[in-house]
């Protein structure tokens, strides 16, 4: 049956809400462009593409305080930089951003290119070995970003293995089980803790993020123990899934349209543009909170000072004022401003990184791996398994 | 009375999708932060720089008037 406004009391964007979410998107642009929810203590939704835009430049009224996240990630203080409002955030802000430069990722390419080889060889060989069946999720989707960000990041390489677990403690249980989250937050934090003392004791220069982090000064002063710990466990855990989501997420969509992976294989040039279409129908970050700070007034409703505002990207990226065919998945789409990166002061400062990875991963995938379809039925969000079959030519 | 392309760098957050669709046009600064190319500012009218004006998350990438001579 499909989806009423008075499903939207109840609307969530985390877990099996996900799988029909898409439904809720259609109520809500056309009839609920601002309601209400009562999960996760009440919140208030933003679902038009333009309230959401003006929303994320107006940090003034919707401030990020004290989270962005809702339910919050049990991490215990506010992340750097995404839960401040500027001026504070500018100055962390800033720290990073020359690296994330399209320049600066651009060096990244042949490291990256070769580590997609090496995954997609492995996906092929695992396929061989099961009768063509494999799980391009766990062989493909996730390690890739874990790899590649681990090494612009510093991470051992030893330590690559217990990330997954980690991530999926904070992000996937924390609706459920908080106390799993925070037991895993806890558990990041000691890891940062431990990599930051050795590095200081080691000395020595190595020019990787976490570097960046510790030789960074901000006001003209270093930051405290508390603030690098906070700026570690934010880059760690945005780096890791969304990226790996982003991937399983297009994987998905290919798996099941024979005709769209014919013409991406065909034509590699077009992936670039079919990523930004699969950004903007599947985003990773669905939405993010605010708190509301002051009395306004958003389509004829009241959102009163004190309220936490959800920012429903993946509504506005389905709002058919701003997209033709909003819910069609068209690979070659030209006009594609989705806002699954966000917009305003808290751009995602990974959005280079991220599409870079996701261009080259999915070109050296069909490059090396032949045909497939979807063998598992699983449902198109989040960084679980991904079964396909190899189809013999 | 003439045009030109500018970018607003109070709204630019350096997505830098101007600069992967029009990289003719289109630069990048150390931060990330995107200008138009100095000489390129009567480029508007350009197919590609109105795919990047329609693309621009920020909506920072704008057309002015300018006096000529100016």
């Amino acid at each position: 049956m499909a989806k009423t406004k008075a499903d939207l009391e109840n609307f969530s964007y985390h877990g099996d809400n996900l799988d029909d979410i898409f439904e809720d998107y259609e109520v809500m642009v056309n009839e609920c462009p601002v309601g209400r929810s009562k999960r996760y203590g009440g919140f208030a939704f933003l679902a038009k593409n333009d309230d959401i835009f003006e929303a994320e430049q107006d940090y003034e009224t919707f401030s990020v305080t004290p989270t962005m996240l809702l339910p919050d990630l049990e991490m215990g203080m506010p992340m750097i930089p995404i839960d401040l409002d500027p001026p504070e955030h500018t100055g962390y802000r800033k720290v990073l951003l020359p690296l994330f430069t399209p320049m600066n990722i651009a060096k990244l390419e042949p490291g990256m290119i070769e580590t997609a080889r090496q995954l997609a060889d492995e996906v092929v060989e695992a396929a061989a070995a099961n009768n063509g069946v494999v799980d391009v999720s766990t062989l493909f989707a996730r390690p890739l970003p874990t790899i590649i960000f681990s090494r612009l990041c510093g991470y051992p390489e030893e330590d690559w293995p217990k990330f997954d677990k980690w991530v999926d403690d904070v992000l996937y249980e924390r609706t459920e089980h908080p106390e799993i989250a925070r037991a895993a937050s806890a558990e990041i934090l000691r890891y940062f803790e431990g990599i930051i003392s050795a590095r200081k004791a080691e000395g020595g220069e190595r020019n990787d993020l976490m570097d960046k982090i510790i030789n960074a000064r901000v006001d003209g002063r270093e930051l405290t123990l508390d603030e690098m710990l906070s700026y570690s466990y934010l880059l760690f855990i945005a780096g890791l899934d969304t990226t790996a989501w982003g991937l399983r997420s297009s994987l998905w969509y290919l798996a099941q349209n024979p005709k769209a992976q014919q013409q991406l294989r065909e034509n590699p040039d077009q992936i670039p543009a079919a990523v930004e279409e699969f950004l903007r129908t599947m985003s990773p970050v669905q939405a993010m909170a605010r708190t509301c700070m002051r009395d306004t007034v958003v389509q004829g409703q009241e959102i009163k000072a004190g309220e936490r505002v959800v920012l429903v990207f993946g509504a506005g990226n389905r709002d058919p004022e701003i997209f033709e065919d909003p819910h069609e998945i068209k690979i070659d789409r030209e006009d594609n401003r989705h806002l699954s990166f966000g917009g305003g002061p808290h751009r995602c400062l990974g959005s280079n990184l991220a599409r870079k990875e996701m261009v080259i991963g999915i070109e050296e995938f069909l490059k090396r791996v032949p045909a497939f379809e979807n063998a598992g039925g699983e449902v198109w969000h989040g960084v679980g398994p991904l079964t396909v079959r190899l189809i013999e030519e | 009375m003439s045009q030109e392309l500018y970018i607003d760098p109070k709204r630019c957050q350096g997505h830098a999708r101007c600069w992967s669709i029009a990289p003719e046009t289109f630069g990048i600064d150390e931060e990330g932060f995107a200008y138009v190319l100095p000489g390129r500012e009567g480029a508007y009218d350009e197919e590609s720089a109105q795919k990047a004006i329609k693309n621009c998350p920020e909506r920072a990438i704008k057309v002015r008037d300018v006096e000529v001579g100016k």
